[in-house]
């Protein structure tokens, strides 16, 4: 019995997620062809990215409507852009020629942004976090 | 006579198609279940995937075009993907009201400095043009990154190995250099994972703890999206 009560929440949970996902893909159709039509310079992702964030926003569709699709979406993101990874194949010489070149400059950037970036947070959060700290206390010094 | 049927599918363009459409899947997944149960860089998907796809669609010599009939569906689910990044703004939006100043100067110090620090270091380093030009978004995530690569003159497929260079050198440098640099505020760590290294960063950032992974995904979206909407502006500074 328990096994076909498992056997059902399974078969519920991926008909959901890929009613979900189908929803997401919809979406996505609707938005790539209206930026087209409009020959909008914001890409329809992004336009779809705001719809459905003023959506739940305004509560017009409850979170968990598309909770399970965006959590497989985000999720799997890497399998989605394995194929144009897969095609540098076509740039073989390129980066044989320039492999180390290429490796010097993606660790010096990288460093440079985790450090760069870091330091701003670090000192910024120290900042904002004392302020909010302050605004709290304010906040109940008027209460009492 | 059933065998030779089974051969001469396999061997002809549909079958092959199929083929790399399978094996694309069960690589990814294979290097998911096997980095669940060992925790080394080297087998983190995003390290092992690629490789063993590559390794095997280069010594089978299945050309391009074939690999990419089926698999470019994989490709056209990015855009849903990045639609789908709307739910966690929506979930953390009482972080992003607590903390608006330390969000919004991390996205922007992290946006510039990753633009900036390609643009310099490709005038020292002599690199292809096709190839610095597709650096300069190296550092956001995929789906963004390939939408904004267009705008510097960057070639996506170039873009796309870029960005998943960038996402394992940031796994692999954020412990020593957040210990040498002395950051330890979780928000600190948060976004300067999601800023260097988008969604493999977000992914170590979980590692590291919950609300840095939450703030290095937050980091990642906006300034991915910063970089969509910047990008034609942001190419007349650098190109």
């Amino acid at each position: 019995m328990s096994f076909l009560q498992a056997t059902i929440r399974q078969c519920r949970h991926w008909a959901l997620l890929l009613t979900q996902i189908g929803l997401f893909c919809l979406l996505s159709f609707a938005c790539h062809w209206f930026a087209t039509w409009t020959h909008s310079p914001i890409p329809g992702s992004v336009i779809g990215l705001a719809v459905l964030l003023f959506l739940l926003g305004f509560k017009l569709i409850p979170e968990n409507a598309v909770q399970l699709g965006a959590a497989w979406l985000i999720g799997e993101l890497l399998l989605f852009f394995i194929p144009p990874v897969i095609s540098v194949i076509k740039y073989e010489a390129l980066f044989e020629q320039y492999g180390t070149n290429i490796l010097f400059t993606l660790v010096m950037g990288s460093v440079c942004v985790m450090f760069g970036t870091g330091f701003v947070v670090d000192r910024v959060f120290r900042f904002e976090r004392q302020l909010n700290i302050k605004k709290q206390a304010r906040r109940h010094a008027k209460a009492a | 006579m059933a065998n030779s049927n089974v051969v001469d599918f396999v061997m002809s363009q549909t079958g092959l198609a199929l083929f790399s459409l399978l094996l694309t899947v069960f690589c990814y997944f294979g290097a998911k279940r096997l980095y669940k149960y060992h925790r080394v860089w080297w087998l983190a998907p995003i390290v092992l995937a690629p490789i063993v796809i590559t390794l095997l669609v280069f010594n089978l010599e299945i050309p391009l075009p074939t690999y990419f009939e089926y698999t470019h569906w994989l490709m056209a689910m990015l855009a849903p993907a990045t639609i789908a990044f709307a739910l966690p703004i929506y979930r953390e939006r009482k972080l992003i009201r607590q903390y608006p100043l330390t969000i919004a100067l991390g996205v922007l110090a992290g946006l510039f400095l990753g633009m900036i620090s390609s643009w310099l270091l490709v005038k020292f380093v002599p690199l292809p043009v096709e190839l610095s030009k597709s650096l300069l978004v190296r550092s956001v995530s995929t789906p963004f990154a390939l939408e904004a690569t267009s705008a510097f003159g960057g070639v996506p497929e170039l873009t796309a190995m870029m960005v998943l260079i960038t996402g394992v050198i940031g796994m692999l440098v954020c412990e020593p250099l957040f210990k040498f640099m002395r950051i330890r505020t979780s928000l600190g760590k948060g976004v300067a994972l999601g800023a260097s290294a988008h969604g493999a960063g977000a992914a170590k950032a979980n590692e590291i703890g919950q609300q840095e992974g939450v703030i290095a995904s937050l980091t990642m979206i906006f300034i991915g999206i910063a970089m969509v909407l910047g990008a034609p502006i942001f190419a007349l500074i650098f190109i």
